[in-house]
Order: structure tokens, then sequence, then C-alpha cells
């Protein structure tokens, strides 16, 4: 999705948002991703003023007062955070893990197919369901190489086994990793 | 159990049940800092995913010499491209040639353990990253080949392969013979295809 972005082509404009508008996206944050808890205090402090980034193709952003990127948001998808921020708080997306041969894949911005996913080297968190934001990692490493969403549920991905299982969103080296801070 | 890793470096974060990690991980603060690769961007354990390895080496030899081994295992060696020319240029004694040697504390490194077809009802046993602990190669294809009776031998810059299939001995014997590598560091790559 993000893999040709190009700030100098692709970002509309920033915004300022009013404290209630802000207040208004942390408790989403909260409420869509748990785990954050009081962890979205250190992220998104309560004391600054985080921005919106309006992007092409209905793509929001969320960047700190300094500019750094902190989520992103695509179309008619609930905001995602961007990998820099999910290597720091890798607990904010539960986790899918690749074998070893999935990564150049991944990396190239393929789908996730279910074989790479239920092989000797990869493991999946149980239970989530289709639609869910997941983090991508591999099999020996320890830092996410990607962020997707999944196409069926963990138990479908098992037992069907073929085609997408998850949706390749944002990976290392994409357009959108290339954008540190936005101003 | 203290298996989560805050350190950063290669030894995957893994759970005994066969589970992922759910939720923040006790013992381990947040935000957890991450090596990036001044080179090509990446978690320095994706380096060999990046455009250019090989300047990537260099980078991490120079600036963080004790994450050399998280390339230095990896299964997808850039033998291509290694112009020794190339590394010359920008003089000075900043960069040493891999002279890198020192004590291999907690390695990050990982040894891999492979069975490989071989004619119609054999197998061998591939064993790569011994090198990188420091283990001197020869002599491990040689105490390999008199523990298990069968023919070893060195067969790449750090690889050993045994003839016959001796994987599962394996994770006893080595960390055994050397105890710098902890039964942990030892990977099941599981068989190769044919
Ligand atoms: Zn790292
Ligand atoms: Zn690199």
């Amino acid at each position: 999705m993000f893999k040709k972005f190009d700030p100098a082509e692709d970002i509309i404009g920033t915004q300022q948002l009013k404290s209630s508008v802000q207040k208004g996206i942390r408790t989403k944050l909260k409420e869509q991703y748990p785990h954050l808890g009081d962890y979205i205090n250190d992220i998104l402090p309560k004391k600054e003023n985080f921005k919106q980034v309006k992007c092409r193709d209905h793509v929001e952003m969320i960047a700190r007062e300094d500019g750094v990127v902190l989520f992103v948001k695509p179309r008619d998808n609930p905001y995602i955070p961007t990998l820099r921020l999910l290597h720091q708080y890798p607990f904010i997306l539960p986790h899918q893990q690749v074998d070893k041969g999935a990564i150049k894949f991944v990396l190239n911005g393929s789908q996730v197919m279910c074989p790479g996913l239920t092989s000797p080297g990869a493991r999946m968190t149980p239970g989530l369901e289709k639609e869910r934001v997941v983090a991508i990692m591999a099999e020996g490493k320890q830092h996410a190489l990607g962020i997707g969403v999944m196409k069926m549920s963990t138990e479908d991905i098992r037992q069907i086994n073929k085609g997408i299982g998850i949706d390749n969103i944002h990976y290392l080296n994409d357009g959108l990793w290339k954008v540190t801070t936005v101003s | 159990m203290a298996d989560v890793a805050p350190e950063d470096g290669g030894s995957a974060v893994k759970k005994d049940d066969g589970g992922l990690p759910v939720g923040p991980q006790p013992g381990v603060s947040y935000p957890i800092s991450v090596h990036y690769c001044k080179e090509c961007s990446l978690p320095v354990e994706y380096c060999d995913y990046g455009p250019h390895p090989e300047k990537c080496r260099k980078w991490l030899e120079t600036n963080l010499p004790e994450l050399v081994e998280t390339l230095a295992t990896s299964d997808t060696p850039e033998a291509g491209e290694g112009d020794e020319k190339k590394h010359q240029k920008r003089g000075g004694k900043g960069s040493k040639p891999a002279a890198t040697k020192k004590a291999p504390t907690k390695a990050p490194a990982n040894v891999t353990l492979q069975r490989a077809p071989r004619g119609k009802n054999k197998s061998v046993t591939v064993i790569k990253g011994l090198g990188a602990f420091d283990i001197d190669l020869k002599v491990a294809a040689k105490f390999f080949a008199s523990r298990f009776a069968c023919g070893s031998s060195v067969t790449g810059a750090d690889e050993i392969v045994i003839q016959g299939d001796v994987k599962d001995d394996l994770f006893d014997v080595i960390p055994e013979k050397w105890p710098v590598v902890d039964e942990d560091a030892i990977e099941d790559l599981g068989d190769q295809k044919r």
C-alpha cells in the first residue's frame, strides 16, 4: 500500500488539531490497541500537540510535534502504527511469524501467502479474526518486518492453507519507511 | 522464565509454549531501542536483505562490532560483488578488514543444523555458524568424524558437512564440546528439500 509513497507528491497538508479532536484520537487508539494502555502517554504525551497529515488517496497520518510519524490511517482501515513505532512497542499489534523463506517476499511488498505462515519455521497467534491488523514477524528475527491485515482468521489460514493470508500494508524499506519525519 | 531478551540482536524472543508474545513482556522496558543500520536504514538483522550488505558489514564492523555475527551467520551470503578493491577506497586505518577478532562473549550468533539428502537413502548433516563462535572448523570436523565414526569435512566459509544423519545428537554434543555455544543458540533448520 505504501510501496511508492512519496512525501513530496503524496502529502497534501498538515494541520494542527483541536485538543478535543486529539483526545478523541487518543481514545480511539486505546480502544483499538488495548495493550497500549498507559504507554499511549509516552507515545503521544498529553502535554504535547500532535498533528494530522492529510495525504492522497484518503490516507491520514498522525505525527508528533517534532514531525515523527507515529500512525497512519489508510482509507477504510483503522490506524496502524508505523514500523519504527512498532519496533519500540512490539506489543501494540498481535504477532504472526513467517518462515525464513518468506522474508524476501514480504520485503518485496508481496502479500503473505498461507504456506509461509504454516510451515515449520512459522508461528501464529491463535484466535485472530479476519481484518485484524498484525505485526509480521520472521523466523530467527527479533523485529517486525512488516504490518498487515489478516485476510482470513488464524484458524482458516491453518486449515485452508492456500491463497493470501495477510495483506501486506507496510514493510521495511517501502515508501512509508523512508518518511521519518514530516514538517 | 527469563527468556524474553530485551537486548537487541538476533536471537529471537520466543516462548517455550510455541506461542508468540502477547502484550508488554515482563522484564522488558519500553521503548525498546533498536539498532538501525546507518547504511541501509533497516534493523541490522535485516541488512542481508537490503541493497548492499557488503557496505553494511563495513559499517557494522566499525560501529557495532558486537553485532557483526548477526550478518555472519545469515543464510544469504553475498558472495558475488565482493570486489576487494572497492573496499579499499576511502583509505585510512578506519576499516580493518574483518580483523575484529574478539572474545565471543554472549554472541548473538546462531549455529544451524540441517539434514540434507545424499544419494538414494542417505542423509548428511550440514552445520553452519560454528566459526562465528571462534571455533576452529578443521578441528571441529575432525572431532565430529571421530565422535560419529563417519566422514566429516569443512565445506564452506563457515560450514561443515557430516556424512550421516546426526542432527539430533548434535544438540547435546556441540554444547558439551564447546560450552560457548548454548543449546538455545542451535537452530534446527529441518530437512533440506531435494
Ligand atoms: Zn536490532
Ligand atoms: Zn545495513
